[in-house]
């Protein structure tokens, strides 16, 4: 609780709006840099980014640090582990590990985070057409929303990346990541949406004359910007998730294209015999996720006004 | 929560100065000179040095400077101030209910114990027994899945454990009886969404004396509350004092609420108590600029329309960041070189008992006896474009004939199916003319707000007609023919705060308008610059940010929003009501300006009927949808003929204690019928003051019959006063 | 009430029976099983291909319309869910691996819920203390965990712990290996056998309820009404116990329906890595064999327990709110 919630008319009120109303010109902290300096105020924050930073830097530039790619195989060391040559050691068949991580992370990557960006993206026009239009369209949107969480939605996509293989394999992957994954966000984004079209200020514009879509474009999409930022972060998570369990399961991504589940199921059957080959890719994907989770957890509770990391008075 | 003063030293203290009394001699802490008096007996609370800060992002928030004030068994005390002022503050801090994020230093004794060292746990023991509260929003005070009476049982067996199943059920029926509640037995099973906000608040302050307290802490109890309502919630807390005998404090920004209940008052400012004395004393000759500040800024309900309101300048001060010396010294009128270097205490005003201000220039204002029209400078209001053109003379710009709005109302479930309808606007006739103001006054679902929504659709209604100019809004139009509409017709919301969309510079706030009507880039330009100054505000800062505003300049910057087509009619939804009272005046100021000066009309949406009577040229008063009495402000004013005109404007709290004090109010029984009812005959019946005096005939006509909005042949009324009463000659000759 | 329930019980019927067509035709267009067949070398004639998958009702040259329709009467007429490529009934596959399902699902379902909840009202009433944010790290840690990353160190720590104490103390294939009669001995094999794949299953979701839990807690504390519990003279946590916990529990039951999705999911993973012979892994095995029949049945079971979850959560949030119960 902030002192804002102590006064009558500023209850719901943003802490530092509330701060700001009383004292317009003396001392002002602008929208984002408040953000940002909340953010960094978070040391897991932080982590998470330099944590992603390096992992987006090892999945571009890795491969230069090694004269292997991921599809050479080295007959001559099959199942040995870390040494000079093989950063990372190989596995029973003769691959380097090091650049079927490096390969394998870049795919893990761009998965979770394509499949993530175009999930929010359909979910941020479904669920905000359905909170707009409202009325029978509505009702029967969300009746299709709930009916389609129905069956689980891991399932379906194994069904339609079944049919996939190859090295459009990663494509069809994120296809199906995406066509399921969005339905529980376009609800989120729905509630959210309804809770804005009441908004005053859009009311005001609305009664000025001015255009839906530009009303749309002005104040609502930014509105729910930060929560598609945050959406759009976590949501790499689950769908990193969803991929190395489907390849894990041998669903998703297959030979000769790699990414990080499927080098877990490769790990699987050798956990005892080459433990390398488990653990590399594991400890890859666990920084990933939760790198990722901590920048996600960094935004929202930058963004949220009822945040109160703020400290304690002097 | 830390305290860093040690309690064993104020015990000395108090051994010592026992019999000092309230008249501010004995001033004997060196590090608290703001100090005035020593408890005495009959002290039930003591606050000395109270400070309270905040972190937040903006640094430190010295939410309260240094407090002190006496409580006296089963006296009252007015705590007022503004938002931002404090005043909250200093009440959790009383209660121990501050966040943890809090620094709270000083002290505050109950009985002579000290609370601010006490544990959570031993303040539990102090709460709900020794010391109850009542808050401001009764809608989320009670727990929404627990039922009145299982929280009404809590009430009493945290702190009598012992007390038996059957006790606690009478008791509790007893304290709701108490507070008004009907039915008492019954709805202990009711749920708190089943009862209305004044219900709710009842049952708030039957738990809040369930255990005789010794102090009640009510803060801001009626503010959310309709004014009929805040009268019986008032009458509720005074019986409650009554009874318990418990000393109240009472917090609010409205001097007129207690005016009629207060023994003392203390006015807070920026965290610090700036003027504290009897009741009379405060209203009679303030002596704190402030003080005059907000006694004299507000319109009156019960006098008619003296001239220009005079506002206090500028706006409140950062509590993160205070200005050395006086921090009201920017705004006051009065203020010296010395003001802006040394922040005064609070001293006893010579001559003046129990009167004590923090000012510097109080030896000034005492010797000169000034008040505050001496201090505040009066502005010049300049002349109506209008000025004696008759009202038949001017055009009309907005006529609404017989305007219906019904909502549908569904049942839960899956299919939704329409179980009922509410009547929210419900056969409304009025006329708006050029260069007027004509207010609809009402209490929440009175549907006064969907009237003006119904008028912004321009669309058909559902029933009835809108024109504006001449223009019926439900015929078929051209694009540009709309787009012209529109250009005349702008709307004012009761919120700046929501109103304008905090992610847009100023500019692009203003510039939105503009665009529509797709003026040229210079030509916004220009505009912008133009209304800046129309509304008093420096063109300069237009790229900045609405949160860097303060609540009246936001207000100021709607309001130009609005102007930036020239409108002829703006549409205005409580512009003022959000507002903190010493600059609510400077924003009504500012809407007569811009109506003489530019000849717009307004149309006044309000339930503040001082405002009302202060803007407005016509006025029309609802009840549940329908318009019971219309007609010029003055004359409806000073002669009521509705019933429940009569009960609103006797309901309305004045800010004076004298008239408060003999203030004869018609109290209405009840509440407002639930929207789902289906009412026959006139709406007001079931809690009409007037109807239970009538013979059965009478009252048969009343629940059977609607009146007509009618003049009902009252001499020399004509179109300029009717009343929809079908006795409203009995009513006027009962009067 | 009742009326609410049966109301909403055949919109569950409707969602259900939807779903699991649209699954149906989405099976029928995206696997094939003629490609079983035709991937040997050689391949059986083209008639006998032919007839077998008519016989399974799967022959992509009969209308997809009339193969719905004879899969739909023979489920509805002799509850037939069909046969797999291979003329192996689907409902005796499916019933021979319910057991284990349920067993394993359900015993971690309960524990999630009733840790995670705990650990959310401990962490939330100690909101920036060091036990919040120790347990809150584990959690995020635990929750981006994905589930085979889990599954499989926790196997090799038991493995490991094993091999250690020289003694077998956790199974790492199957649920059941003990024969003898003695209903003891045979519990005692079975928490062997269960207690891995439990722990895999469960921390997921315990730490999932953990955090929302705690984040529901945390609106509901500051609320008006805890405060005016407060003044009535409860102490701080005794007034969050009492008024704000049961609020704040409400999103919590409608989020347990929903994850009972997540609960299957994580089962295909878990029966993968434990050998569990259960659903999870029937369903990989139907994937992998282009047995449309299977997964739509798989499919239907899991729409079916996540309308049965959403159904008690109804239940569950009417019983808890009296503003839904009376309305």
């Amino acid at each position: 609780m902030t002192q804002g919630q102590y006064d009558e008319t500023t209850a719901d009120e943003p802490n530092e709006a509330a701060e700001e109303k009383r004292h317009a010109d003396y001392k002002r902290t602008g929208r984002m840099t408040l953000y940002v300096r909340r953010f960094f105020r978070r040391p897991s924050a932080v982590l998470g980014l330099v944590l992603l930073v390096l992992l987006v830097f090892f999945a571009v530039f890795g491969n230069k640090f090694t004269h292997w790619t991921y599809q050479d195989l080295d007959f001559a060391a099959l199942g040995v582990p870390p040494n000079s040559d093989h950063l990372l050691g190989t596995t029973s068949g003769g691959s380097d590990m090091y650049a079927m991580v490096v390969r394998g992370l870049g795919r893990s990557m761009s998965i979770g985070f394509l499949s993530s960006i175009l999930e929010t993206i359909i979910a941020a026009i479904i669920g905000t057409s359905i909170a707009f239009f409202g009325g029978w369209f509505e009702k029967v949107g969300m009746w299709c929303l709930d009916m389609l969480m129905v069956i689980p939605s891991f399932l379906l996509i194994a069904m339609l990346v079944r049919s996939s293989s190859g090295t459009a394999g990663w494509l069809w992957l994120t296809f199906g990541l995406t066509v399921f994954g969005w339905i529980g966000y376009a609800r989120t984004l729905r509630t959210l949406a309804l809770s804005l079209r009441e908004l005053d200020y859009v009311r005001a514009s609305k009664f000025m004359g001015v255009g839906s879509f530009r009303i749309i474009v002005r104040h609502l999409v930014p509105n729910l910007g930060s929560v598609l930022i945050i959406n759009t972060v976590l949501g790499v998570v689950g769908s990193v998730g969803s991929e190395t369990s489907l390849s894990f399961l041998g669903l998703g991504i297959k030979a000769p294209d790699t990414s990080l589940g499927t080098l877990l199921n490769e790990g699987q059957s050798v956990a005892i015999t080459a433990p390398w080959v488990l653990l590399a890719p594991s400890l890859v994907l666990i920084a990933l996720t939760f790198s990722v989770q901590l920048i996600g957890d960094g935004i929202r509770d930058a963004i949220d006004p009822n945040s109160r990391s703020v400290g304690k008075a002097e | 929560m830390r305290l860093f003063r040690k309690t064993k030293k104020a015990d000395t203290d108090s051994k010592v100065l026992v019999g000092g009394g309230m008249d501010g001699t004995t001033v004997l802490r060196p590090e608290d000179t703001a100090y005035n008096g020593m408890p005495s007996e009959d002290t039930v609370l003591s606050v000395r040095g109270l400070r309270v800060s905040f972190a937040s992002e903006a640094g430190t928030v010295h939410a309260v400077r240094g407090v002190n004030f006496d409580l006296k068994r089963g006296k009252t005390l007015g705590i007022v101030g503004e938002s931002g002022s404090g005043k909250s503050v200093t009440s959790m801090s009383i209660m121990g209910l501050l966040d943890s994020n809090s620094k709270v230093t000083g002290s505050i004794r109950y009985n002579g114990e000290e609370l601010l060292t006490k544990s959570d746990q031993e303040m539990s023991a102090i709460r709900g027994k020794g010391i109850a509260m009542v808050f401001q929003d009764p809608l989320s005070a009670l727990t929404p899945v627990f039922s009145i009476g299982d929280q009404m049982k809590e009430a009493l067996e945290i702190h009598n454990p012992d007390m038996s199943e059957e006790d606690v059920t009478a008791r509790s029926i007893e304290l709701l009886q108490l507070v008004g509640i009907p039915n008492a037995e019954e709805r202990l099973k009711s749920f708190p969404h089943q009862f209305s906000g004044g219900m709710r608040q009842r049952v708030v302050i039957a738990m809040a004396i369930a255990n005789n307290p010794d102090i009640i802490i009510a803060d801001e109890p009626t503010t959310a509350l309709d004014v009929t309502i805040q009268a019986q919630v008032l009458e509720v807390l005074r019986k409650a004092q009554k009874e318990t005998g418990a000393a109240l404090i009472f917090i609010t920004h409205d001097l007129g609420v207690i005016a009629g209940i207060a023994d003392d008052i203390l006015v807070m400012y920026a965290g610090r108590a700036v003027e504290k004395a009897p009741v009379d004393d405060i209203f009679e000759h303030p002596v704190m600029p402030y003080t005059m500040g907000l006694l004299g800024a507000v319109p009156r309900s019960d006098k008619g329309k003296s001239g220009r309101l005079v506002p206090i300048p500028g706006s409140t001060v950062n509590l993160a960041d205070l200005p050395q010396g006086c921090p009201f010294a920017s705004r006051c009128p009065l203020a010296v070189e010395e003001c802006r270097k040394v922040e005064p205490n609070l001293e006893p005003i010579t001559g003046r008992v129990g009167q004590f201000a923090a000012c510097l220039r109080s030896d000034l204002v005492v010797k000169n006896h000034l008040t505050f029209t001496d201090v505040y400078k009066v502005g010049e209001s300049t002349k109506s474009i209008f000025d004696g053109i008759a009202r038949e003379d001017r055009n009309i710009v907005l006529n609404v004939n017989h305007l219906r709005k019904t909502f549908p109302l569904t049942g839960g479930g899956f299919l939704r199916r329409k179980i009922g309808e509410v009547h929210a606007v419900d056969d409304v006739t009025l006329d708006v003319r050029e260069g007027e103001t004509v207010a609809l006054v009402g209490e929440s679902g009175s549907g006064k707000s969907t009237t003006l929504l119904e008028i912004m659709n321009l669309a058909s209604p559902e029933s009835g007609t809108i024109e504006l100019f001449g223009q019926d809004v439900g015929a078929r139009m051209s694009g540009a023919e709309r787009r012209r509409l529109h250009e005349r017709i702008q709307y004012v919301f009761q919120d700046p705060m929501s109103s304008l969309d905090p992610r847009l510079p100023i500019y692009d706030i203003l510039a939105e308008p503009l665009k529509v009507l797709h003026t040229s880039k210079n030509d916004i330009n220009k505009r912008i610059n133009e209304l800046m100054r129309l509304v008093e505000l420096n063109p300069d800062q237009v790229d900045r940010f609405p949160t860097q505003f303060s609540g009246g300049q936001r207000q100021r910057i709607a309001i130009a929003r609005a102007l930036a087509v020239n409108p002829k009619l703006i549409l205005l939804d409580e512009p003022v009501s959000a507002l903190d009272v010493s600059i609510q005046a400077g924003v009504i100021n500012l809407l007569e300006d811009l109506q003489n000066k530019l000849g717009v009309a307004y149309l006044f949406v309000a339930h503040n009927l001082s405002v009302i009577r202060h803007i407005s040229t016509r006025v029309a008063v609802m009840y549940l949808g329908r318009i019971v009495e219309s007609g010029e402000t003055e004359e409806v004013f000073e002669h009521p003929q509705h019933p429940y005109t009569k009960a609103l404007l006797s309901a309305m709290p004045v800010p004076d204690p004298k008239v408060a004090r003999e203030q004869r109010r018609v109290m209405l029984q009840g509440e407002l019928p639930s929207p789902t009812e289906k009412i026959i005959g006139c709406p007001f019946a079931s809690r009409c003051p007037l109807k239970i005096t009538l013979s059965t005939e009478q009252q048969l006509l009343c629940e059977t019959e609607p009146p007509a909005l009618d003049d009902w042949g009252v001499p020399g009324a004509g179109l300029n006063h009717m009343s929809a009463c079908h006795f409203t000659n009995a009513s006027v000759s009962a009067s | 009430m009742l009326k609410y329930i049966v109301k909403r019980c055949v919109n569950y019927v409707i969602m259900l029976f939807v779903a699991t067509s649209m699954t149906y035709f989405l099976a029928s267009a995206f696997m094939d099983p003629r490609s079983n067949y035709m991937e040997r070398h050689p391949h059986p004639p083209i008639e006998s291909i032919n007839r077998s998958l008519t016989n399974a009702n799967i022959n992509d040259q009969t209308p997809i319309l009339v193969r719905y329709w004879r899969w739909l009467k023979g489920i509805v007429l002799h509850w037939d869910w069909g046969l797999a490529p291979d003329q192996s009934s689907v409902r005796q596959a499916v019933g021979s691996r319910i057991g284990a399902s349920v067993q394993l699902v359900t015993i971690a379902t309960i524990l999630s819920i009733v840790l995670g909840v705990s650990i959310g009202v401990y962490t939330a009433i100690r909101q920036y203390k060091w036990q919040d944010r120790v347990l809150n790290m584990v959690a995020t840690f635990f929750l981006v965990i994905p589930a085979a990353v889990l599954g499989l160190f926790v196997a090799l720590i038991a493995i490991w712990v094993n091999t250690k104490t020289g003694v077998r103390i956790f199974y790492v294939t199957g649920l059941h290996a003990y024969d003898g009669g003695n209903p003891f001995m045979w519990f005692v094999d079975f928490l062997q056998h269960i207690f891995l794949p439990t722990i895999v299953l469960l921390l997921p979701s315990a730490v999932g309820y953990h955090l929302t839990q705690r984040t529901y807690l945390l609106d509901t504390m500051n609320e008006d009404y805890v405060r005016t519990a407060r003044a009535k003279g409860l102490p701080l946590n005794k007034a969050i116990r009492k008024h704000a916990l049961r609020t704040s529990l409400i999103p919590t039951a409608v989020n347990v329906a929903f994850s009972i999705t997540g609960v299957f999911t994580g089962a295909v993973i878990t029966e993968t890595v434990f050998a569990i012979n259960g659903l999870g892994r029937y369903f990989t095995t139907t994937i992998s064999t282009n047995d449309i029949n299977g997964s739509v049945c798989i499919a239907a079971f899991g729409g079916l327990c996540t309308l049965a979850g959403a159904l008690l959560a109804d239940i569950f949030s009417a019983w808890l709110d009296p503003r839904i119960r009376l309305s």
